[in-house]
């Protein structure tokens, strides 16, 4: 859509000279209408709208990046590969959350992505209308669930069930009891990732849903027409088809996961040590950020936080320009 | 076994004649090749059953966690509530009784107050996407992607630096701001959608009316678009009043309080001061605030999607 009067300038602009004076009256009058109120105010208002908004975000960037200017001075990047975090004696370090974030997401996304792409398939392609319908319905809206709640329901429900039942049954499968070595306290790096993976679920199965849904019927028919069952087609055509979509959904679910804070603060244990189990206690990003901005002091400590809070900004921003990167090239894919 | 595989084998098997003019050995072949196709489209159904079988234990385990977090906060919350909960703040720590009301005015307030601040801005952002094309519509399009990811609590950390640490207090507009930022970027998605859907044919005959340009956004696109705008607006809302990172460090307080510039109560924050609580009874309370909370939140999703619902009928 051009922009208002500017192309009616611009054709104008194109006429020769000598045959531009009649028309002159008109382009006069149109500029005229333009710059009557109306005109005027509506440009004002769109322009405004933008340019608080852009404002907003670089004022987000910038604020963040002062306020810890004082923390990258004083522990420079060796900030990222630190495993202590020790305000009394100024040592300051994220190694600890950064590892416990990238674990926190992975057994999350180890849970969800399987089963998130399995209930998307089935709902898009394999269950009858009736039941699909009214299915992806109530995901939507489970969607719509705070975190806050799941992270009360996670804190009171699962944290104990995960300490009498759960914990100690996985420490007696063969072969998975290596990643469950320890005791079973229940706040765990496994609880946490547990309870991000319900969190994330539903953004899964909306987002793959989408995704399969956007593969051509003829890529389907084609499957079918050389014999494949039902669920061939949808095996070998219409996921493969949706390759591209459901990596999108996967790095905007893992957005999620890595910058979720509250949930995960109130059942991962807040212990700082590098975790040498799923079992164990841990600390993420997120979890660190609101267990120490509350009582901290202003000055280096804050900025110490506040530079946590731009490593954990940095890393969402980097995953989730991907993920909107390959929504985006899915979208060409299609058109052309 | 791959349909293809099996389809290229049938083809060399059945090669257009009736079957007569086949030697002894043809035939043995072709009954051989027959016979194998009919055992592997059988294992292939097979695996097909027990493929889909799989996927529906996978509804099952993803609807599984969630229904049940509905149903036991449901089951919990409801024993919270009479009419003390909405009328009474809360107790002191670990005393039974009390309510949330300071939390359930606070809460109003300071959401009223983002969306009084994000939908405005939202929509003009909106209008301009969509009135403009090449690289600071495509700039403002990505930022607002890329923000919809920004995690929560970094909103709120942004919100305390640029409002709460120059006046030294907590504030409901604080909160607001930051939650204002957080439904920024799905106002403006959203709303771009809804308003994309009016035809350019409307919008072309309004122009060739003569009408302003102003005026045929406010009479045709706006009013042509109103239920999708609704739809996303309220979207945007429900995930607002349910995030706590934003207002952690930007407002909180055990008052009742209607002065936005104080600090102000806010039900995800109460949940999450009494949920932590080692107390049974503020636990019970942090259910019943978890249920009425829920229920906002549902309510609002429904609604949304109700009016999303009865713009489809009508544009079809």
């Amino acid at each position: 859509m051009p922009d208002d009067g500017a192309r009616t300038a611009s054709t104008l602009e194109e006429i020769p000279p000598a045959e531009r004076t009649p028309i002159a009256g008109v382009k006069e009058a149109l500029q005229r209408r333009w710059s009557r109120p109306g005109g005027r105010g509506y440009a004002g208002l769109r322009w405004g709208g933008a340019g608080l908004f852009t404002a907003v975000a670089v004022a987000l960037v910038v604020s963040l990046l002062s306020s810890s200017s004082q923390a990258f001075a004083h522990s420079g990047l060796s900030l990222l590969w630190t495993g202590t975090w020790d305000p009394t004696h100024k040592i300051y370090g994220a190694e600890t959350f950064i590892v416990g974030t990238l674990i926190t997401t992975a057994v999350a996304l180890v849970l969800a992505v399987p089963i998130g792409v399995a209930t998307a398939a089935f709902l898009s392609e394999l269950a009858p209308r009736w039941l699909a319908t009214p299915l992806s319905v109530l995901i939507d809206l489970i969607a719509a669930v705070p975190s806050i709640v799941v992270g009360l329901w996670g804190l009171l429900v699962l944290t104990p069930a995960f300490a009498h039942h759960v914990e100690p049954f996985l420490k007696k499968i063969p072969v998975l009891e290596w990643f469950f070595h320890g005791p079973a306290l229940g706040p765990s790096m496994l609880l946490a990732g547990v309870v991000l993976a319900v969190m994330i679920l539903p953004t899964m199965v909306a987002l793959s849903r989408t995704a399969l849904a956007g593969v051509a019927l003829t890529d389907r028919e084609a499957a079918r027409a050389l014999g494949g069952t039902r669920w061939q087609v949808v095996r070998r055509a219409v996921i493969p088809g949706a390759r591209t979509g459901i990596e999108g959904a996967v790095t905007l679910a893992m957005g999620r996961a890595l910058g979720e804070s509250i949930a995960v603060a109130m059942v991962i244990g807040n212990a700082y040590v590098i975790p040498h189990s799923l079992l164990a206690p841990g600390a993420t990003l997120g979890s660190a950020i609101i267990n120490n901005f509350g009582g901290v002091t202003p000055g280096l400590d804050r900025s110490e936080v506040i530079a946590l809070v731009v490593i954990l900004l940095a890393l969402t921003a980097l995953v989730n320009a991907g993920g909107q990167l390959l929504l985006r090239s899915r979208a060409r894919e299609q058109v052309s | 076994m791959s349909p293809v595989a099996t389809s290229t084998g049938l083809g060399t098997g059945s090669p257009g004649d009736g079957g007569a003019g086949l030697g002894e050995g043809a035939a043995r072949r072709r009954e051989l090749i027959l016979a194998q196709s009919k055992r592997s489209l059988g294992r292939r159904h097979l695996a097909g059953r027990v493929a889909v079988a799989l996927c529906m234990v996978a509804v099952a385990i993803s609807l599984a966690p969630l229904v049940a977090l509905v149903a036991y906060t449901t089951s919990r919350g409801v024993h919270a509530l009479s009419v003390d909960f909405f009328t009474k703040i809360p107790t002191p720590a670990g005393i039974a009784g009390g309510g949330i009301s300071n939390a359930i005015v606070g809460s109003l307030i300071i959401v009223g107050l983002a969306a009084v601040m994000a939908v405005p801005v939202g929509i003009a952002t909106a209008l301009f996407l969509l009135e403009r094309r090449g690289r600071i519509a495509g700039t403002i399009r990505f930022t607002a992607d890329v923000l919809t990811g920004v995690p929560s609590i970094a909103l709120g950390i942004f919100a305390y630096t640029v409002l709460v640490e120059p006046f030294a207090h907590f504030s409901a507009i604080a909160g607001s701001f930051a939650l204002a930022v957080l439904m920024l970027p799905v106002i403006i998605r959203s709303s771009e959608a809804a308003m994309r859907n009016v035809p350019r044919s409307e919008w072309e005959a309004g122009l060739a009316l003569g009408v302003r340009r102003g005026r045929v956004v406010r009479s045709i696109v706006l009013r042509g678009a109103l239920p999708g705008l609704v739809t996303g607006n309220l979207l945007a809302v429900a995930r607002a009043v349910g995030e706590t990172a934003p207002l952690l460090f930007t407002t909180g307080s055990q008052l009742f309080n209607l002065n936005p510039a104080q600090p102000t109560a806010a039900v995800p924050l109460t949940i999450f001061s009494l949920g932590t609580s080692p107390f049974p009874a503020d636990q019970q309370t942090a259910w019943g605030a978890a249920f009425v909370l829920l229920v906002f939140v549902l309510v609002l999703s429904i609604v949304a999607r109700l009016v999303a619902g009865r713009l489809n009928r009508q544009a079809r």
